[in-house]
């Protein structure tokens, strides 16, 4: 093993790789501390020592930032490089400075919106917050990004395209288009940092929601998918399930995501045939998203026994049931009549995060610790840490997931209730004091996920220490010898 | 092309990446293909009945419809959309209708006929409850038991401006401005705690009887000129929001929270110096007139009950 990754060193760039995943553990934990402060703050207030700058709007974005473009985008782009290089056996494209550009440019985009937040600099649009001179860096990164994946596909040495490089282009494509689209804005002045958006009223509100729920769609599920359809045969060591189901379902979920965004805007002042096609759509999105959970579960089959002996798979195969069953969530709350329950509640929240941490952060983690030992051509520390990471990060999960339902159907139940007189029975405080004992559990549900982000870092450290001992132990013995 | 898989039998499409990822060409499974078909056929019927698709510079309408009736009374029926939805809502939903006819009841009853009705009372209970939570309680606190210093409390017998039902529902109507000017200029050091130990022995609290001498001729004289507003007995006057100084109901100085005799005279102290300066919103344009009498009433029956 040792040498013929001895050989990839040489044939593949592994440097960006490795960057791009440290940065994505770096902001992991700080994006994940950050939830779990701000989770702590809704439990119990005066955490935020009536401080604006850590108050919970202000931090929220850092929050989701962190985990989404932080975590998630170091990881996209640090998996991504890996899994084209590999799969089209070819040097990524570009050079030691284009990379260094993408990994440079997108992080400290995030760290300059990051700093905004806290002073109050947002363009209040969910998940892309930050401001027009941020957006204009985002483009440029992007750009570069699109030209470096595309070209290093173009000079494979393989006949075919892998699925995985569908999913990465489609997400990279579809990610160009949303985030310049959404964040068409007249900047005041060149010289100060607010903006006004070029669309208003509905259209404006439809627009945002057409960027935000696809960037659940093509940053947090196309380009995950991806990430999926390479690691998931690799650990497992079998073929993907089918290949044709995975051309069906990449198709179809790529034409029905771009539809449903207006299912968040259900009951408001939109045109009622928008709210109808979003509905609608997103039942119809049930089925290709499904298609991805089969392809990676049946993946599986001929290898069951790893899901008892390979916590790794452990990881992977918990990241796709958590995937199908927010997958199956999603629309049902995309229906008028649950969404009229569910909308403005914490329901919400824990339908978000169990899609973020049970899909997103798992594939990730999962496919870091079969990844990074490989990119510094070693075996990683200690398996008895990743179980150990494994019933933190689900146990966690679990905790978040069910207190959100419990504080949300809770809310929604509450707020639409009527007494004998025609009243509604509850003042909305009455639902915050409810929430308050689920707003606990929550926190502790987060807390158990960090403790398994901190396990992992210490672990990769570790692993990373063990290469170079390793790396210096075998220099010496070829000197010697 | 392909090869078969000896442990599954299925046949891989035949293509290699990266060593050793392959795929098998099975077909899609059965019940996924059937699933997907029956969202389908959902999303047929659901455009069918209501509105879906943009033709034109119109949409397709949908078969469900609804009837309701307009401000003017007349009924119409009209394709399925959330603004009739919401109308006959309102018309004939079985909350919205019970919910009208208690409203009129109240609008047709005096304040004592409410008082005194336990129907009424109790729906004003109910209806109160939600108005008050929802607008009222975050200055003035769930039990409506205020903020001393900042929000008054409505629940004790004291009422700056007034405690009877018309002088409740003015305040609700067109709100109020609760102002003592600052006397920081006007008085010097001594001055300030000769008038602060008077106000204190209006109430009977501990006071140095000689500064309290000299602060009742600064009270009650020109160069004070506090007993314009508290007049000359210190009982206040309600049609300024003048705090009645006698009556041990302190709404601005804390004057009970305070332990030592001390710090009861710098906080009153402090009040003089700083003077007051509160708003509380006008509400006309937030909530009907029945809306306000409603909560008159819910208010008059939380003090007399002193139902925290």
């Amino acid at each position: 093993m040792v040498h013929s990754s001895a050989s990839s060193t040489e044939l593949y760039n592994y440097d960006i790789v490795k960057k791009f995943a440290i940065a994505s553990l770096v902001w992991g934990v700080l994006g994940m501390f950050t939830g779990v402060w701000i989770a702590s703050e809704l439990a119990w207030p005066f955490l935020n020592f009536d401080i604006a700058q850590i108050s919970f709007g202000r931090l929220r974005p850092v929050h989701t930032s962190g985990v989404i473009f932080g975590f998630g985008g170091n990881a996209l782009f640090a998996t991504s490089f890996y899994i084209v290089q590999r799969t089209c056996q070819a040097r990524l494209a570009g050079t030691y400075t284009t990379h260094n550009f993408l990994f440079i440019g997108w992080n400290l985009a995030l760290v300059i919106a990051a700093v905004g937040y806290t002073m109050g600099i947002t363009q209040a649009r969910e998940y892309a917050e930050p401001e027009w001179y941020v957006d204009i860096m985002i483009t440029a990164v992007w750009v570069v990004y699109f030209w470096v994946f595309v070209t290093t596909i173009t000079r494979r040495n393989q006949p075919h395209i892998y699925v995985a490089n569908w999913f990465f282009m489609a997400f990279i494509l579809a990610t160009a288009i949303l985030h310049i689209f959404n964040n068409l804005a007249m900047p005041v002045s060149f010289t100060g940092a607010k903006s006004y958006s070029l669309f208003s009223g509905a259209q404006d509100a439809m627009t945002q929601w057409w960027y935000g729920h696809n960037a659940v769609g093509f940053f947090l599920t196309a380009a995950f998918l991806g990430m999926m359809y390479y690691f998931v045969p690799k650990q497992a060591g079998r073929p993907v399930y089918s290949y044709r189901l995975s051309i069906v379902h990449f198709w179809a979920l790529g034409f029905m995501y771009m539809w449903v965004g207006t299912h968040h805007l259900h009951w408001t002042a939109i045109p009622d045939w928008t709210s109808s096609l979003a509905a609608v759509f997103s039942i119809l999105l049930l089925m290709p998203s499904w298609g991805g959970m089969i392809n990676g579960i049946m993946t599986l089959s001929g290898a069951w026994d790893k899901l008892r002996t390979d916590p790794i798979m452990m990881f992977m195969i918990t990241s796709l049931s958590f995937y199908g069953m927010s997958t199956f969530e999603g629309p049902m709350m995309a229906l008028k009549e649950v969404n009229a329950l569910s909308h403005y509640t914490d329901w919400t929240v824990g339908h978000v995060h169990s899609g973020a941490l049970g899909w997103v952060a798992m594939i990730t983690i999962g496919s870091f610790y079969h990844m990074i030992p490989r990119l510094w051509n070693t075996t990683l520390y200690n398996m008895q840490l990743v179980k150990a990471h494994f019933f933190l990060a689900t146990l966690g999960i679990i905790l978040y997931i069910t207190a959100m339902w419990a504080s949300g159907i809770g809310q929604g139940i509450m707020l639409r209730e009527f007494d004998e007189f025609g009243n509604l029975a509850n003042t909305f405080i009455s639902t915050v004091v409810m929430s308050h004992g689920p707003f606990v559990v929550r926190a502790v549900g987060g807390m158990f996920f960090l403790t398994g982000m901190l396990l992992m870092v210490y672990n990769i450290f570790m692993t990373i220490c063990q290469a170079k001992r390793e790396e210096r132990a075998s220099i010496e013995q070829s000197v010697t010898a | 092309m392909g090869e078969r898989d000896p442990l599954t039998g299925a046949e891989t499409t035949g293509h290699t990446w990266d060593d050793n990822i392959q795929e098998f060409n099975n077909p899609l499974p059965r019940w996924w293909l059937w699933s997907f078909y029956a969202t389908v056929i959902f999303a047929i019927v659901y455009w069918t009945m209501y509105p879906s698709w943009p033709v034109a510079s119109s949409y397709l309408k949908g078969l469900t419809t609804i009837t309701y009736q307009t401000d003017a009374g007349e009924e119409v029926t009209s394709h399925w959309n959330t603004r009739a939805l919401l109308q006959r809502d309102m018309q004939t939903g079985k909350s919205a209708v019970a919910q009208k006819t208690y409203l009129k009841v109240i609008e047709d009853s005096s304040y004592d006929d409410i008082a005194v009705d336990a129907d009424k009372m109790a729906f004003v209970e109910s209806y109160g409850n939600g108005v008050f939570g929802d607008y009222c309680a975050a200055c003035h606190q769930s039990g409506a038991g205020g903020v001393v210093g900042e929000y008054p409390n409505l629940i004790d017998d004291d009422w700056l401006w007034g405690g009877s039902s018309t002088e409740i529902e003015t305040t609700l109507k067109a709100g109020r401005v609760g102002f003592m000017p600052a006397f920081e200029e006007t008085f010097n050091e001594e001055q300030l705690t000769q008038v602060a130990s008077y106000v204190l022995s209006m109430s009977g609290e501990e006071n140095d009887a000689t500064l309290a001498k000299a602060g009742e001729e600064i009270f009650q004289g020109q160069v004070g000129g506090c007993h314009l507003c508290h007049t000359s007995a210190g009982t206040g006057l309600k049609s300024q929001g003048a705090a009645n100084l006698t009556d041990k109901i302190w709404t601005i100085a804390d004057v009970r929270g305070a332990t030592t005799p001390e710090e009861k005279l710098s906080r009153v102290k402090s009040v003089i110096h700083n003077g007051v300066n509160r708003v509380m919103p006008s509400w006309s344009s937030r909530l009907s007139d029945t809306e306000i009498k409603v909560l008159t009433a819910y208010l008059l029956n939380k003090r007399a009950t002193g139902d925290q």
